[in-house]
């Protein structure tokens, strides 16, 4: 016998029709949210970004690709990094298959590290994706945005308890957890108007969370992400899980 | 002059954290619906079933290949379709490979169903590249038993399905045109999610969840979401090999 509560088709039913309201609401909430994202002031990008792309070395308004809008996932690969993060690699499998279709309604999508182009394009040969990925010059692109972080603004997490996927991660990527923890995901978004290029939306942590196309299919099955009994941080890069099925 | 109210950097910031207060309000409200979703009862699935798969016939059980949760999409891919699956449905499919290896580590094992023969669906799946295993419910009660399909009696019953064969839309016209099918056949299918649990030798069916609920949507609608301009409501989609230039 199961631990969970069985049913008949018409008990199912009627909890379903309850449960089908509160999904309504959800989703009335969550466009009622998409419009107000929308409100948000575009704030023009005034500094002279550049990066490096496999076509050479590009500004902030030439990574739009001729398209007008600019969607830019920060993705936690830092100088010193061995290999990408697991968990942004596991967004990067989710964004990959995507970008056509992004590019098709005017969006150019971007992947950007501070890692060095040549260490980026090992490993996305290693992980078989196809999206474009720029190195940042310099460190302001990713400064500016938060998603690089100082030792002294990093201090209070450092001397605290670090998380054991924090130190998972780390090691995965070749790197102390201080190195690891320097860098941050995120997710950026632009649009080129009349020549001048407008930041208008920037995301983080669980921001980021949908990104992770897993969770979402997870929430929908029987027994849901199942991550407070694990000890362990689950996620790996999808050609180092053990048992590989 | 841009097209929208533009602001400095601090005025975006105030908006922003405006935002992600309801940001936050909205993920909380998702963790909610999430743990009412998996309240559900499970409902027994008496009745024995055999799908053509790739692998010739499996019963429902042996689809879970081995682990205890089963999510399948329900592509719109009708036996009267003469030239493929519906394109949005393809784009979600696009979706799912990248995935895919994840949820497997979670105990997940994710298909794809549609009621097109299986000869048509593995032509399809060569076509657009996908690795997931693609099930026929051809001939079987499955589709009809769990939402999945309509008979032609029960579609005349169902009036939102004939106030729009009766005056439809442009794009639902150019859509019949994708799929090479009559409206009236071709809208008989329901794209869903549906998930299935199995425990001690008996499977249970746990979830379903059709359109137009938000998550049955291809990823990259919420990346969209993001962005300043998400485009025109209109729903037309393209298979990815079929993007107009």
């Amino acid at each position: 016998m199961t631990q969970h509560q069985i049913g008949t088709q018409e008990e199912w039913q009627a909890a379903r029709d309850e449960l089908l309201a509160e999904e309504k609401e959800l989703t009335r909430t969550g466009d009622e949210l998409a419009r107000r994202r929308r409100e948000l002031p575009w704030v023009a990008v005034e500094t002279d970004y550049s990066f490096e792309t496999a076509d050479g070395t590009k500004s902030l308004a030439e990574l739009f690709d001729g398209h007008s809008q600019l969607l830019v996932y920060h993705f936690m690969f830092g100088p010193d990094y061995t290999a990408g993060c697991p968990v942004c690699s596991s967004i990067a499998d989710n964004l990959n298959p995507n970008a056509v279709h992004l590019a098709a309604r005017n969006t150019k999508l971007m992947v950007v590290s501070r890692a060095p182009l040549e260490k980026l394009e090992g490993y996305r040969e290693r992980m078989g994706w196809s999206f474009d990925w720029a190195s940042t010059v310099g460190s302001e692109f990713n400064r500016e945005l938060g998603f690089l972080h100082t030792e002294e603004e990093l201090k209070p997490f450092l001397e605290g308890e670090i998380p054991p996927a924090v130190e998972l991660n780390a090691d995965a990527c070749g790197v102390d957890v201080a190195t690891y923890v320097a860098d941050g995901p995120g997710l950026s978004a632009y649009i080129l108007s009349d020549g001048t290029v407008y930041r208008t939306y920037v995301t983080t942590a669980r921001g980021v969370e949908p990104a992770m196309g897993y969770y979402a299919l997870l929430d929908r099955t029987p027994m849901g992400r199942n991550e407070e009994r694990e000890e362990v941080f689950w996620i790996r890069r999808h050609d180092e899980y053990e048992h590989t099925t | 002059m841009a097209e929208h109210k533009t602001g400095t950097r601090e005025e975006w910031q105030a908006a922003r954290e405006e935002l992600a207060t309801l940001e936050a309000e909205h993920a909380e409200l998702t963790k909610r619906v999430t743990e009412q979703r998996r309240e559900l009862p499970w409902v027994p699935v008496e009745k024995e079933y055999e799908f053509d798969t790739e692998d010739g016939k499996k019963t429902l059980a042996e689809l879970f290949d081995g682990r205890s949760q089963l999510l399948a999409y329900n592509i719109m891919f009708g036996p009267d379709y003469e030239l493929g699956a519906c394109p949005g449905c393809s784009n979600l499919g696009d979706q799912f490979d990248g995935t895919r290896v994840h949820l497997n580590h979670r105990d997940v094992t994710l298909v794809c169903f549609s009621r097109a023969p299986i000869d048509r669906l593995a032509a399809y799946k060569e076509r657009m590249g996908w690795q997931f295993p693609y099930v026929s419910t051809y001939g079987t009660d499955f589709p009809f038993d769990f939402g999945l399909a309509v008979t032609p009696e029960q579609a005349q019953e169902i009036p939102e399905l004939t106030q729009m064969l009766a005056n439809p839309p442009e794009w639902l016209e150019d859509w019949g045109r994708q799929v090479g099918a009559k409206l009236e056949d071709g809208l008989r299918e329901n794209p869903s999610f549906i998930a299935f649990a199995r425990e001690n030798g008996t499977v249970y069916h746990t979830y379903t969840v059709s359109a137009p609920d938000p998550f049955v949507a291809p990823y990259y609608f919420f990346l969209l979401e993001r962005t300043p301009k998400p485009g025109d409501e209109d729903p037309r989609a393209w298979r990815k090999d079929e993007y107009p230039d």
